[in-house]
């Protein structure tokens, strides 16, 4: 018995222009943000331990500069977190969501299951009882 | 041998009780829904954001977040702070490269991942080395410090209480796998976050709500003999050994299995990111809030607290519970000591059994069902190893702890296991989702070199190897005391060593599967519901042309 994976053309998938661009725009953004919160980690990390003096320094009445850059990390933190999830909502779940209608609107697999392929979890399973 | 100290905590035995019975009624809830592997790994893949979050929280914060943490502020300040924002900026990792598409391949463990588009055997095998590694320091440690941690609060017996933990531990996992697992690691997230914000609502109140007028009590707060400072350098002294720390806390955490398990829990890719989401929430709050109770110790309780405080530190926040309930032998004080005990017993019970989990995913969805019966065996077969998986996990550490006994050297491993984790599992997981031409060799090289490279080189460091002077490790040039810095490295070379030396062909279909399906969720493994027992089937191999 053949199943619907074996049935689906992953290597046209991979080279439609609606995977590379999801795949484009996805690390549009986690590439510069994976760069840039590394860089501001070990930027951190690296001040604290050559840098010690200065980290040590009071901003205003014992509040030290490390624990103001402690508390950027932080705030960078939750930012891109918000951030990626926003992008991930707006940007790259209806790509996504396209490239699966794409892919099982063709007939290359069996019939998309009632709730249609709108999510990012496609109906191409067999054991697609909910 | 005394079972029972003389100072044994009444309120503190009575609330470790409650707060063991719901989490024995959880248990049995979840027993009465255990329908099958996908209850058993993944809870039904039942679990929403918010729980999952929750439950990442309860999965990640260990003891060692709590009070270790808060001891490390108080004894030595900034620094302890340092291992807060390493432990946060993770989530990063976790999220921009790993939990989506993590949800999206896989099906219990992280060798589903590798073995996707690698030779199953050999992959499985690296996976399930580097799971193991990592689940058996980890939760040695975990285990010792339980034993510890509960006679200094509780007053019960190192050996009893390390039996308490284990046994609890694995009813859990073994009548409610990891359905009961999650839910004891929600109930313990929400009874942390409150016990934390009240101690740091208690402190604020102390310094009129100004939480500069805390940092300057605490810095008066000390005499010639302290080591505590607001700035860095009094308790990581070395740079390129804080770097090493830094950089192995950040990609560790996105190569811990037990907390990527948590991903397969959830029903889609969307769930995942935003249980990454609602985690980092918890988990930075939960930072901030530990440095008012790290130095809300010091400014109250002072350097006079400090030899009260234990061995790290460890005691500082039940200590000043206690101070904040109105001090030793008041009603209010023994009240707020006992609850910061059960909460600490709590947070050590949920990370314990998350560890117990994912290593017998390893043992008995990996080895036994994949590698030995290749994957002829009955879902009932599979469930069952498990529980005899958990169970034989279990009792070997149950045993070294307690032959090991409380003074077992346990300070360097959880360094190792988040070295392991940053060096073999988190560059053969990267790879294999990103690199096309990644191979077996590649996956099984990488893991092994992360793998050897960081337990020998933390066999080697000063503090395991005390040369005969006592000072420095074994060789007199390497002084390191975390191995990140090289031994991560050294498991992306073995990877790609492996991978450039092996003449081994066609993977490449299975790699555009595996990269169509990690992006879109075309095909991944379906969400379910609770009672159902549908027999979800093992995954077909698309055949290599």
């Amino acid at each position: 018995m053949s199943t619907p994976e074996q049935r689906v053309d992953w290597d046209a998938i991979e080279q439609s222009p609606e995977f590379k661009e999801l795949v484009a725009a996805r690390r549009r953004f986690v590439l510069p943000a994976t760069i840039f919160f590394l860089a501001w980690y070990i930027g951190f990390i690296l001040l604290a331990g050559y840098a010690p003096d200065f980290m040590a320094e009071s901003v205003y009445e014992g509040l030290t500069v490390g624990y103001c850059l402690a508390l950027t990390q932080f705030v960078m933190v939750f930012t891109l977190g918000y951030l990626y999830l926003r992008r991930s909502d707006k940007v790259y779940d209806p790509l996504a969501a396209r490239v699966v209608q794409q892919a099982t609107g063709h007939g290359a697999v069996p019939p998309p299951s009632p709730d249609g392929a709108t999510g990012p979890t496609g109906p191409a399973e067999p054991e697609a009882s909910r | 041998m005394t079972i029972i100290a003389a100072d044994v905590n009444v309120e503190a035995l009575v609330i470790f009780s409650i707060v063991l019975a719901i989490t024995l009624v959880v248990t049995y809830w979840a027993s009465k829904r255990m329908t099958g592997a996908t209850v058993f790994w993944a809870a039904g893949r039942s679990i929403s954001g918010v729980q999952n979050g929750l439950a990442i929280s309860g999965d990640y914060l260990s003891a060692a977040s709590f009070l270790g943490i808060a001891g490390l502020i108080f004894i030595f300040g900034f620094d302890g702070f340092l291992y807060s924002v390493g432990f946060l900026v993770a989530f990063l990792t976790v999220m921009f490269l790993l939990a989506e598409r993590m949800r999206n391949a896989g099906k219990y463990t992280i060798a589903d991942v590798l073995s996707f588009r690698l030779r199953e055997r050999p992959a499985r095998c690296a996976a399930a080395l580097g799971t193991l590694s990592v689940a058996a320091f980890y939760l040695i440690a975990q285990m010792v410090g339980a034993g510890v941690l509960i006679q200094a609060l509780v007053g019960i017996d190192f050996s009893l209480a390390v039996l308490i933990t284990g046994v609890m531990m694995l009813c859990y996992v073994i009548f409610g796998g990891m359905l009961a697992t999650t839910w004891v690691q929600i109930i313990k997230a929400v009874l942390l976050m409150i016990a934390i914000t009240v101690m740091s609502l208690f402190v604020l109140e102390r310094v009129g709500f100004n939480p500069i007028e805390l940092f300057n009590r605490a810095a008066d707060n000390v005499t010639d003999e302290s080591t505590f400072s607001l700035g860095p350098g009094t308790f990581l002294a070395s740079p390129i050994d804080t770097l090493s720390l830094g950089v192995a806390l950040v990609l560790g955490t996105a190569g811990l299995p037990h907390i990527l398990m948590r991903f397969f829990t959830v029903p889609d890719a969307k769930a995942a990111r935003s249980s990454v989401v609602w985690a980092i929430f918890i988990i930075g709050t939960f930072y901030v809030l530990t440095t008012f109770v790290g130095f809300g110790a010091r400014a109250l309780l002072g350097q006079g607290g400090v030899e009260a405080a234990g061995s790290g530190g460890n005691l500082a926040a039940p200590n000043l519970a206690q101070f904040l309930g109105g001090g030793e032998g008041t009603f209010g004080g023994d009240l707020f000591l006992a609850v910061v005990a059960a909460v600490a017993f709590a947070t050590i019970l949920a990370v314990v059994a998350g560890l117990v989990l994912s290593a017998s995913g390893a043992v008995a969805h990996d080895i036994w069902s994949n590698v030995i019966r290749k994957g002829r065996d009955s879902e009932h077969e599979e469930v069952l190893v498990a529980r005899i998986a958990a169970a034989s996990i279990g009792a070997i550490a149950i045993a070294i702890a307690i032959i090991g006994g409380p003074g077992l050297n346990v300070s360097f491993m959880v360094g190792l296991a988040f070295a392991v984790a940053a060096s073999a599992n988190f560059p053969a997981l990267l790879l294999a989702l990103s690199w096309k031409r990644f191979n077996t060799a590649g996956a099984v090289t990488g893991v092994l070199f992360g793998v050897l490279s960081s337990i020998i080189l933390v066999i080697i460091s000063p503090k395991v190897w005390p040369g005969p002077d006592a000072e420095g490790g074994l060789l007199s040039f390497y002084d390191l005391a975390n191995p990140g810095i090289i031994s991560i490295p050294l498991g992306f070379i073995g990877c790609w060593l492996g991978t450039m030396l092996s003449t081994e062909r066609g993977n490449e279909r299975n790699f555009s599967e595996l990269h169509v399906r990690s992006e879109t969720g075309l095909g991944s493994e379906k969400a379910g519901i609770l009672v159902e027992a549908a027999r979800p089937e093992k995954r077909a191999q698309v055949p290599v042309p």
